[in-house]
């Protein structure tokens, strides 16, 4: 028995993991963006804060330049620039009055920000030199800055995300321990149930099939048959199980199966198990098809589907097989399985029906092989009515 | 056309008779030129809106506690005396008085 999980977890535990894994790696994703928001906000802050003095001392001198050229307004009109920045003036209603600069979208109430790589100081002169309430000033800021803090954020960003993702996933082990114990548990029991039931199952339809029926009287006959029944459906069972436990070790010898003879075969191998329900199989063959598989593995997905057929139908109910071009289908008239459970119905250990013996490991197998194969199986069901099982290719 | 043309002309040089006549004769008179009390207006007042709204009060109802003048001009001419003025043509002769002065479109 492999410990490998893909054997161990069953599909509803896999989805939760992957919601959980999924969940946390969003989680960890949010917080980490929240975290390097604030980090560069506070970085752009320390980066504004230390443009700010040099600014404030530039705009002071713009403002006693505008001082100048308001006093002498009607002798001089070159608007004082600088290489060091550009810079506007605007009045009160914000309506510009000069500007060396192209950008129109100022944010007045702000005192420094940044805005696509540039750096804009908003200073208020005490007086409205030429009419200015409101002197910007503009400068580019250093790329460097912006550089060294992606960087940071990158470098510690991967190296809390990765030490989150490792505490994930001791997290999720922890978490998944008793799960994982209990499928063990499980699995172990059946490993350990199926190689006891080998020897003594063989020994009975060894024996079985020594006896000669036609020798013995009808009652004994009739005790004789049902034994053979009842170790059929151990036998069954066990090749079921023991499929489950090594089907990773077996390998596929595939061939071609011309499908009719093998159904036939089949419902042959199952007619006692039908007369002692008192079941009317029927066999339409639309199409003769043939697959490129291994028998002992298509023998198994039909025994399963065929052997739920009987298991799960009335006294004296039906089962019609119909083999058509690219599948075949089984219809039984039992008692159905509701709409939600459908979808369930391929996990392993789970059954439509608890009243009704077995493990619930059949259509799990038929997924597993249906899967190698590349197979289609679907499930319809009236529940108390029916049940069609199609497999197509 | 010619006559629309005729009525703007005469407008024009109507409200420029309304400035001229009414404001720069008095000021002529005084050691502070006309344009010195724009720029005063401008520094307290900054905006179009909020200069004219100002002067238009003051034009109406001088006061002391409206006049922009300097304390020495103030002793030496007092306030000025309410415009005779109605609104229609105090608001054309305030609105060419920003026209010439103004500093939009002068800087270069």
């Amino acid at each position: 028995m492999s410990k490998g999980w893909d054997t161990n977890l069953l599909l509803s535990e896999k989805k939760t993991l992957r919601s959980f894994f999924l969940l946390y790696i969003l989680f960890t994703i949010t917080l980490l963006s929240i975290l390097g928001t604030i980090y560069y906000n506070f970085q752009k802050d320390l980066m504004l804060q230390k443009n700010r003095l040099e600014l404030s001392y530039l705009a002071n001198e713009q403002i006693l330049k505008l001082k100048s050229l308001h006093v002498n307004f009607s002798k001089l009109r070159t608007y004082p620039r600088s290489t060091k920045f550009k810079s506007a003036i605007y009045d009160s209603s914000k309506k510009e009055i000069f500007s060396t600069f192209t950008n129109k979208n100022i944010e007045f109430d702000e005192i420094i920000y940044m805005q696509n790589d540039k750096i804009y100081l908003i200073k208020e002169p005490e007086s409205y030199y030429l009419g200015t309430k409101y002197l910007v000033l503009e400068i580019q800021s250093n790329p460097k800055w912006l550089g060294a803090v992606y960087n940071t954020l990158l470098v510690y960003g991967i190296i809390i995300f990765l030490l989150m993702v490792v505490f994930g996933y001791f997290l999720l082990r922890l978490l998944l321990k008793p799960m994982r114990e209990a499928i063990e548990l499980l699995d172990r029991f059946i490993k350990d149930t199926t190689h006891e039931l080998n020897t003594p199952v063989n020994a009975i339809m060894a024996n079985i099939e020594m006896i000669d029926t036609s020798k013995l009287d009808e009652k004994l006959a009739k005790k004789i048959k049902r034994i053979d029944i009842g170790a059929r459906t151990v036998s069954n069972l066990y090749q079921d199980l023991t499929y489950l436990t090594l089907a990773h070790k077996i390998i596929s010898f595939n061939e071609n199966i011309e499908l009719k003879d093998l159904i036939e075969e089949r419902i042959e191998y199952f007619a006692l198990f039908c007369d002692s329900k008192k079941l009317t199989v029927s066999f339409t063959c639309r199409h003769k098809s043939s697959l490129h598989v291994d028998r002992k593995k298509l023998t198994k997905l039909v025994d399963n589907l065929f052997s739920n057929a009987i298991k799960y139908n009335k006294i004296k109910g039906s089962i019609k097989i119909t083999l058509g071009q690219n599948y075949f289908e089984i219809y039984d008239s039992g008692r159905g399985i509701k709409k939600e459970k459908v979808e369930e119905m391929f996990q392993r250990y789970a059954r439509a029906d608890e009243s009704v013996g077995g493990f619930g490991i059949g259509l799990s197998i038929v997924k597993m092989i249906a899967k190698e194969y590349s197979l289609h199986v679907e499930i319809n069901s009236q529940e108390k009515e029916w049940t069609k099982v199609r497999v197509s290719w | 056309m010619v006559k629309l043309i005729l009525i703007i002309c005469l407008n024009v040089g109507l409200s420029a008779g309304i400035y001229t006549h009414n404001c720069v004769g008095c000021h002529k008179k005084m050691p502070v030129k006309i344009d010195k009390f724009f720029y005063r207006y401008l520094l307290k007042y900054s905006s179009e809106e909020n200069l004219k709204s100002a002067l238009v009060s003051y034009l109406k109802n001088p006061t002391k506690e409206k006049t922009i003048l300097q304390e020495g001009l103030l002793n030496r001419f007092g306030i000025k005396e309410k415009t005779v003025l109605n609104d229609e043509n105090l608001k054309k002769a305030v609105d060419e008085y920003w026209q010439i002065y103004k500093i939009f479109g002068k800087l270069e």
